[in-house]
């Protein structure tokens, strides 16, 4: 108890002092006047330098009785050039079954290709193609953590900002929605241990978010705290539903429904969000999912934080209205 | 465990106050972001979160037709930006503005304020 009770005021402590610090600058995905965090569920809609460390989430599975799990990952995305990007990441897992019996190890290595297909900067529109690559044999196979086999993804994401709506709409500007959509494709039909086909699956999911930093300096400047014009209210929504090869399977869809909340900062975010499964199936009770982010371009735009190829992040050039 | 906690928490909190490299940002106007303001303002008065490049950084502004309101070369010193304006009658206008911080980054954006009762 008072172990709890002193994490808990060190970590009340540290709240404050964030809320009471001076930074006052955001980052990451730009799209004109619009800045978009980076999701926790889902992606958003750049390439970028950052990293995530860690995610960490903690849920109960839908089994009966329902076993607990701890994931932490670790993501690091980098741009080989101003549109076209790699990411690394991978997770460590920890489910353990209410009969006292624990499994523990890291999933598959994951990759993502990036590709920046468009950016309206006036109508705050992000287009952007990826394909994931999930590396079959490269986790903990043995402790049921990862797949023998690999998965390619190729996914659809967008990101829209409402900021283009006429004046009249006041507040509702500072709305704004992202969204992915992917086909996972396995490189195996079946799976021999188990006995059972192995599914293509549609990958979705999507978020809606509240800026308070376009609130205060688009719209209009209410003059609220620091801390709360750094924050930027979300709810995410990510969901899986098998649509191919999945003969003896449950055709069920799986995902879970996030509200949450993200405080930006000029050089990392940090995130938290509720996990609500939406049946069964998906986890039982609530869940929870917390995210630490950097924004390397931020934080090293001379070194680490600029594309591989082509310069500066953002080179001079005469601006014009 | 305890302490921990809370040095890495402080080490973030600093890390945010690092006014060195990051896109700058508005953080405040004059007149304020969406106000409507009695009289006529002389001049707009823009404050970044960042240090700017003034010759990659600017600012207009326009009435509701889309007219230049705004006379003058903007000044800009440090992170605050500021043009002088034409007499104002009562109405609405638009400030547009561009910044580039002094690591590169771009950023933009646009805001309202309205002159009248």
């Amino acid at each position: 108890m008072f172990r709890y009770s002193s994490c808990s005021r060190a970590f009340a402590l540290a709240l404050i002092i964030v809320a009471l610090s001076a930074a006052e600058a955001f980052a990451h995905c730009f799209v004109g006047a619009r800045f978009l965090p980076a999701t926790l569920a889902t992606d958003d809609p750049c390439v970028a330098d950052e990293m995530s460390i860690p995610t960490v989430a903690w849920s109960k599975t839908g089994d009966v009785p329902a076993a607990t799990e701890w994931d932490i990952s670790v993501d690091l995305a980098k741009r080989i050039t101003e549109d076209f990007g790699i990411t690394i990441g991978d997770t460590w897992s920890q489910i353990h079954q209410p009969g006292g019996f624990t499994n523990a190890g890291f999933g598959n290595l994951e990759t993502t290709l990036q590709y920046q297909l468009f950016k309206d900067g006036p109508h705050e529109l992000a287009l952007l193609l990826g394909l994931i690559v999930d590396w079959g044999g490269t986790g903990a196979i043995n402790s049921g953590l990862a797949d023998r086999w690999s998965t390619l993804t190729p996914t659809f994401y967008f990101g829209k900002g409402f900021g283009d709506l006429p004046d009249s709409f006041g507040w509702v500007r500072a709305f704004a929605v992202t969204g992915q959509v992917g086909y996972q494709f396995p490189t195996r039909n079946f799976d021999v241990d188990s006995g059972s086909f192995i599914p293509q699956v549609l990958v979705y999911g999507a978020s809606i978010q509240y800026s308070m930093p376009y609130l205060k300096s688009e719209i209009r400047d209410y003059q609220l705290p620091d801390f709360i014009n750094h924050l930027i209210p979300i709810v995410e929504m990510q969901l899986a539903t098998p649509v191919a090869n999945n003969f003896g399977n449950s055709g069920l869809t799986t995902g879970t429904i996030n509200p949450g909340v993200i405080w930006v900062g000029s050089y990392f975010q940090v995130g938290a969000e509720a996990v609500l499964p939406v049946n069964h199936a998906s986890g039982t009770g609530v869940g929870f999912l917390g995210q630490l982010h950097l924004y390397l371009d931020d934080m090293f735009p001379t070194t680490i934080g600029r594309p591989l190829l082509g310069g500066s992040s953002a080179p001079p050039q005469q601006l014009k209205f | 465990m305890r302490t921990s906690i809370f040095f890495i928490s402080l080490l973030l909190a600093t890390f945010s106050n690092v006014a060195a490299h990051a896109h700058a940002f508005l953080d405040h106007a004059s007149p304020l972001v969406g106000s409507t303001v009695a009289s006529a303002p002389r001049e707009v008065l823009l404050t970044f979160t960042q240090n700017l490049e003034s010759a990659f950084s600017s600012v207009q502004v326009t009435d509701a037709n889309g007219a230049r309101v705004d006379q003058g070369k903007p000044q800009i010193s440090g992170s605050t930006m500021r043009v002088g304006l034409k007499s104002l009658t009562h109405g609405t206008y638009r400030v547009r503005w561009q910044a580039l911080s002094v690591d590169t980054h771009k950023t933009e954006g646009s805001f309202t304020f309205s002159v009248g009762p």
